[in-house]
């Protein structure tokens, strides 16, 4: 096929150009390179996590060197006008985390006609052969992640009896959640109710979780709920029918409210996918590609993902589980969260339980 | 003449059929309570009204019946009737039920109101924020005031805009809508709370806003209240139909007083009765929670506003025929920007009961498919699409439709793609007994929509 031989050629070239890096800058001073970090959207957590993070690993790795940053608030136009004004402003190194997904196959190609090496960060660049790595996290453990977390909260129990709460049904994360979370659970567990939450909200959650206690008249083990949002809810549900030792529920995304719930006692764990790994990941990854510097095969332990133009080399970041024992090593480690957004007044107490005031 | 509709007076039903305009004054037509001297011309009366498709909140009651049966039946061990699915079921109610009071008062007038989900969760948000300790830490009554405050103005505004500008309201409403949902978004985001300020903390004004769904009163004091309310109604009926037919003015029969005092007094003692049994399978759980009693009073303040008051006459009027209303002598626009406001206003409750429900504000709110289920569950109570016809009691029973038929399915854990499906057929097939029940009446009917 055209296209695959085409797609065959840029990654040689993409590779060779590597190689030229690597040989001119081997001896003596070097001179500072440009790496550009394209974010997506304008969400709390580019400007927040990633941008610092990234840019100071790189500045850590060489002082001399410039991060160009743009970000396309949602616009998959702009983002390619600003890959184009980064590509013409000289950067060897484009680290992309795309608006949308098949779109920024556009700026990949763009990018390896001139020799730029792409990094689809945090979300993969699709038929693109121009992608010379992924950073991302490991979104496909998180539900086996849950599941395992909540079998060890309820080990004491034989067989227990177990409601999942699954997150929207449109969303497709939320269907590899569901299958994953399954394959922990199914045959160890007795899944005794299971709902799809349109939207996440909270509020049917809620109500799900209320119709679940009324028809098993209250005898959960554990709950299995996608992510945070639902746990909420479901945390309601529970108080409001009475309980006042709640069963393990699991959670995801360590929102704010969510690791607040764990302080307390509420929710037995959600899940932290720790942006400084991946940004710090991504940082060092873009050095070694401007440098040329030759990128050890351990980094990926051979992993890779295809984009449907190729199987792109990934290195995949792994989520954290966030209990009450492991919150301080986790979120609060890595100033996800602060001691003091996290120990308002009401939480004081549990706080100090924790060891965190 | 100062009330230019004062003939209309006699009973809260005869301005809505007088203004529907049918030419040939039946029987069937006039309440039996207006034409019957005795009993058993009532019931003759009664059942000749049905005959003609005047059923009134009879399909309704006969939907709920066959759902609640079906749910019964196929629920596990039987227990969608347990005193704990009933408290459950009124709970996931209320919100609807408030909503669709609101809405009745945009559909009376033969308009709509889009925006009201949104605008009382605007007003919700607004109280929930106030009384936060960490930040303003308002007392209650003034932060649910501020909260109802703003969904009284944003109503105003709109009321203008469709009264005075002569807009539809579906678009100003769609408008409004949208407006309300941004503005919604940025009021969660004052203070500290990642974008969910919640009831959880120790403060009184939290938790007077929590228990507004989950508090219960004392089993005790459940049974003086409901007493006190059932001899003030009694009271009330007995004393102002004597007093009807010592004026010689038309009036019920003595015999139907007793009888709608004692139904009162059956559905108060089956009601407390129920929510007083223990329904905690750890700890004890009893008693009537409150919003209960919330319910009843929008409904009731709402019934006494549109049925026996000046401004509800004129409403009806205008929903049946506004030139006619206007040739009378009513002031339009006046009368039509206060509807807006009461329904935004009533939305504000609905959605305060909402926060109340899911202990805090979101912004994953359903706030566009909760207008939609009110706007239903008015119509399936018998309120019409074209106004001139609809009652706050509607808006209850309609709500405690959609609500029986959710609680039922998540009792089951039906699958999300059959929920669907399931409310679809069940809100058509209730509509369809509604308009079947109603063919051939002429205080208009669905079906003519």
């Amino acid at each position: 096929m055209k296209a695959n031989r085409i797609a065959a050629a840029l990654v040689v070239l993409g590779f060779s150009a590597v190689a030229c890096g690597a040989s001119s800058g081997s001896g003596g001073v070097t001179p500072g390179k440009k790496i550009a970090f394209l974010a997506p959207d304008a969400s709390a957590r580019f400007e927040n996590q990633d941008r610092p993070l990234f840019q100071s690993k790189v500045q850590s790795l060489c002082s001399d060197c410039e991060v160009i940053y743009h970000n396309a608030g949602g616009d998959a136009t702009l983002q390619e006008q600003q890959a184009q004004s980064a590509i013409a402003a000289g950067a060897n190194v484009i680290v992309l985390d795309p608006v949308n997904t098949t779109f920024a196959s556009a700026i990949a190609a763009a990018a390896a006609k001139r020799h730029v090496a792409v990094i689809a960060y945090d979300r993969l660049v699709l038929n693109a052969a121009g992608v010379t790595y992924y950073v991302a996290f490991d979104n496909e453990t998180i539900g086996a992640l849950q599941g395992d977390a909540l079998l060890t909260a309820m080990k004491t129990s034989t067989k227990p009896t177990v409601v999942m709460i699954h997150g929207d049904p449109a969303d497709l994360n939320a269907e590899l959640l569901k299958k994953a979370a399954h394959g922990a659970l199914d045959g160890k567990v007795t899944i005794a109710k299971e709902y799809d939450t349109p939207a996440s909200s909270p509020g049917d959650a809620q109500l799900e979780m209320t119709q679940a206690l009324t028809a098993l008249n209250n005898k959960v083990d554990g709950v299995y709920a996608a992510d945070d949002g639902v746990a909420g809810g479901v945390v309601a549900a529970m108080k409001a029918a009475g309980l006042t030792t709640l069963p393990p529920i699991t959670g995801g995304d360590a929102e704010l409210s969510a690791v607040q719930r764990i302080l307390a006692g509420d929710q037995y764990m959600t899940v932290y996918r720790p942006v400084k790994q991946e940004a710090e990941a991504a940082a060092l990854l873009a050095y070694d590609l401007a440098f040329g510097v030759s990128v050890a095969a351990a980094v990926t332990g051979g992993k890779t993902v295809n984009n449907s133009a190729r199987d792109v080399p990934a290195l995949l970041v792994e989520p954290q589980t966030v209990t009450r024992r492991t919150l301080i090593s986790t979120v609060i480690a890595d100033g996800f969260w602060t001691r003091s957004q996290l120990c308002t007044a009401d939480y004081a107490k549990a706080c100090k339980a924790a060891g965190l005031s | 003449m100062a009330d230019p509709l004062k003939r209309a007076e006699i009973t809260d039903n005869v301005a809505a059929d007088l203004t529907a305009a049918a030419p040939e004054a039946a029987v069937a037509e006039l309440p039996p309570e207006v034409v019957a001297q005795s009993l058993g011309e009532y019931v003759r009366g009664y059942v000749a009204r049905i005959r003609a498709g005047e059923s009134g909140v009879l399909p309704v009651v006969m939907a709920m019946v066959a759902i609640v049966v079906v749910f019964e039946v196929i629920s596990p061990n039987n227990v969608y009737l347990s005193p704990g699915n009933l408290v459950n079921l009124f709970q996931q109610s209320a919100v609807i039920m408030v909503l669709a009071m609101a809405e009745a008062f945009a559909l009376v007038l033969g308009e709509i109101d889009l925006s009201i989900g949104f605008v009382g969760a605007c007003g919700a948000a607004i109280t929930v924020q106030l009384i936060q300790p960490a930040t303003t830490n308002w007392p209650w009554p003034l932060a649910v005031l501020a909260g109802l405050l703003f969904c009284v103005v944003f109503g105003a505004i709109q009321g203008t805009l469709i009264t005075r500008l002569h807009l539809p309201s579906f678009i100003v409403t769609l408008a409004g809508y949208l407006v309300a949902n941004g503005l919604f978004l940025k009021i969660l985001l004052f203070g500290p709370f990642s974008g969910y300020p919640n009831l959880t903390g120790q403060s009184d004004n939290l938790h007077f806003i929590y228990n507004l769904m989950w508090g219960t009163i004392d089993p005790i004091v459940s049974w003086i209240g409901a007493a006190v309310v059932v001899a003030a109604l009694g009271g009330f009926i007995w004393f102002s139909d004597s007093r009807r037919r010592k004026s010689g003015l038309v009036a019920p029969p003595a015999s139907l007083s007793l009888i709608k005092i004692g139904l009162i007094a059956v559905v108060a003692i089956v009601v407390v009765g129920i929510c007083n049994l223990n329904r905690g399978v750890l700890i004890v759980q009893e008693g009537v929670p409150w919003v209960i009693p919330i319910v009843i009073a929008v409904l009731a303040a709402w019934t006494v506003l549109l049925g026996r008051t000046k401004y509800g006459r004129y409403l009806y009027a205008i929903g049946g025929n506004p030139e006619a209303a206007r040739r009378a002598g009513i002031n339009l626009s006046v009368v039509r920007t206060a509807a807006f406001m009461l329904c935004s206003f009533t939305a504000g409750i609905a959605l305060l009961l909402y926060a109340s429900y899911l202990n805090g504000m979101s912004n994953n709110v359903q706030a566009g498919y909760y207008v939609l289920y009110a706007v239903a569950a008015a119509v399936i109570g018998g309120t019409s699409l074209m106004g001139g016809r609809g009652k706050p009691l509607h808006g209850v029973l309609g709500g405690l439709v959609i609500g029986a038929i959710y609680n039922g399915m998540y009792l089951l854990a039906l699958s999300f793609e059959w929920q669907y499906i399931v409310t679809g057929l069940v809100l058509l097939a209730a509509i369809i007994i509604d308009a079947v029940s109603r063919r051939g009446s002429a205080s208009g009917s669905v079906t003519r929509i």
